[in-house]
């Protein structure tokens, strides 16, 4: 049985004193180390004449004048853009949060962030390719359920809705955060009542490409 | 960057303490209200830009780092629990991107060529010898490596005590007092004799 390193405790003063200096310049010692560093720096002289260059490197460094630049203007594009994406979506605030009119808006964002999964669900299904060559644009088939989970859902809690549910993801997320999930037909109408039924789900929908031409 | 303002640390500033009114504008941003993030990003920006120009020494790579950054503060910020300054949180995002940037650069760790410079447009008056000095400040600094530099930033220019910035590079406090050793030995060494205008 190996034994760990053990650290010794830092008892000699002048180290102590040394190691601690440019926290001493700078105000940035608890009262007892301050103590403790400036009974020592009364006695050494050593310690005195580095403190007065600690104290000139300290501010020699602070007083750089480095150029910085504010750049709002591409931060605000980069906002622009996420919003874009999750613009249909609502903000993470906590359910108990929302009044009736609120609900109202966010069941009017989910009835068209419906019609925008869909859609692009519709797209992306297509007919199913006889074979696949390689390097053929992967066809993706076979998804019946499109939900859309809470924006701050844990992965962890994915994959238990996943599993809960007996689902395999087919795709996503789409454009809309939205994904498009394979149940088993028969399971199809539990599958969604579960899914609806938890906290993390803000929409889970049927979905059948032939039902959509 | 955009435009040629200064980080300047003004006498008697405690470098990034975290505020009331911090926490005010943080907790709005939590609301996701966009002026207060546009304000916090104001307030946050120039004393990440030091600290990334200083690590980094690469500006455009400081733009895409601090962008990062502030992007998981505004996008992240309910993983913000308190349990340290919200200067902590936000300046350890903004370390470990960088570090996360340089070793995607698969680069040497110590920079080829300084490619940080002093800002002409800041006391145009300054003695040359002064600016001589910076200079060679300035090149000291770019032969530590980017850990060393980033406690010696975060200790003099922002005035952290060395347990935040063990917080911020996620190592032992002894750790911090070690590097800040070797790197204050190594600028007293190179910086030698320039130091009396500081005296």
């Amino acid at each position: 049985m190996t034994m760990g390193r053990i650290l010794p405790f830092t008892t000699d003063p002048h180290r102590e004193t040394r190691d601690l200096m440019p926290w001493l310049v700078t105000g940035r010692l608890e009262a007892d180390e301050q103590a403790r560093v400036e009974a020592h720096l009364a006695t050494c002289d050593e310690c005195a004449r580095t403190l007065k260059a600690e104290r000139a490197l300290a501010g020699a460094v602070a007083e750089l004048p480095i150029a910085t630049g504010i750049s709002w203007a591409a931060m605000r594009d980069r906002l622009d853009a996420a919003a874009r994406q999750t613009a249909i979506l609502p903000p993470p605030a906590p359910r108990w949060r929302l009044g009736m009119k609120q609900i109202g808006v966010v069941l009017a964002a989910q009835a068209a962030l419906l019609a925008a999964a869909v859609s692009i669900t519709v797209r992306t299904i297509g007919p199913v390719a006889p074979y696949h060559a390689l390097g053929s644009a992967p066809v993706t088939t076979g998804g019946n359920v499109i939900v859309v989970f809470r924006p701050d859902l844990r992965e962890s809690d994915m994959r238990r809705l996943l599993k809960d549910s007996d689902a395999r993801l087919v795709d996503g997320p789409t454009a809309a955060n939205a994904y498009v999930l394979r149940v088993p037909e028969a399971e199809r109408t539990d599958a969604l009542a579960r899914l609806r039924g938890d906290a993390a789900v803000v929409l889970a929908e049927p979905i059948d490409a032939a039902s959509l031409r | 960057m955009s435009d040629g303002s200064v980080a300047h640390r003004q006498t008697g500033e405690t470098g990034v303490e975290a505020t009331p009114e911090d926490l005010r504008l943080f907790a709005r941003v939590r609301a996701r209200e966009r002026d207060a993030f546009e304000a916090l990003y104001r307030l946050y920006h120039p004393r990440l830009a030091r600290f990334l120009l200083n690590l980094l020494h690469r500006p455009q790579l400081v733009e895409e780092v601090l962008n990062d950054t502030l992007f998981v503060v505004w996008d992240r910020s309910d993983t913000f629990r308190g349990a340290s300054k919200l200067s902590t949180w936000i300046f350890a995002i903004a370390y470990r991107k960088a570090m996360k940037a340089l070793r995607r650069l698969d680069e040497p760790i110590e920079d080829r060529e300084n490619d940080l410079r002093l800002d002409d447009h800041d006391a145009p008056d300054a003695p040359v010898s002064r600016r001589r000095a910076q200079e060679a400040l300035l090149a000291a600094l770019a032969r530590l490596s980017p850990d060393h530099r980033a406690v010696v930033d975060l200790t003099y220019f922002h005035e952290m005590g060395y347990r935040e910035i063990a917080e911020i590079v996620d190592c032992p406090v002894d750790t911090v007092k070690t590097r800040m050793f070797h790197a204050r030995r190594h600028l007293r060494r190179m910086f030698d004799g320039e130091l009396a205008d500081w005296l």
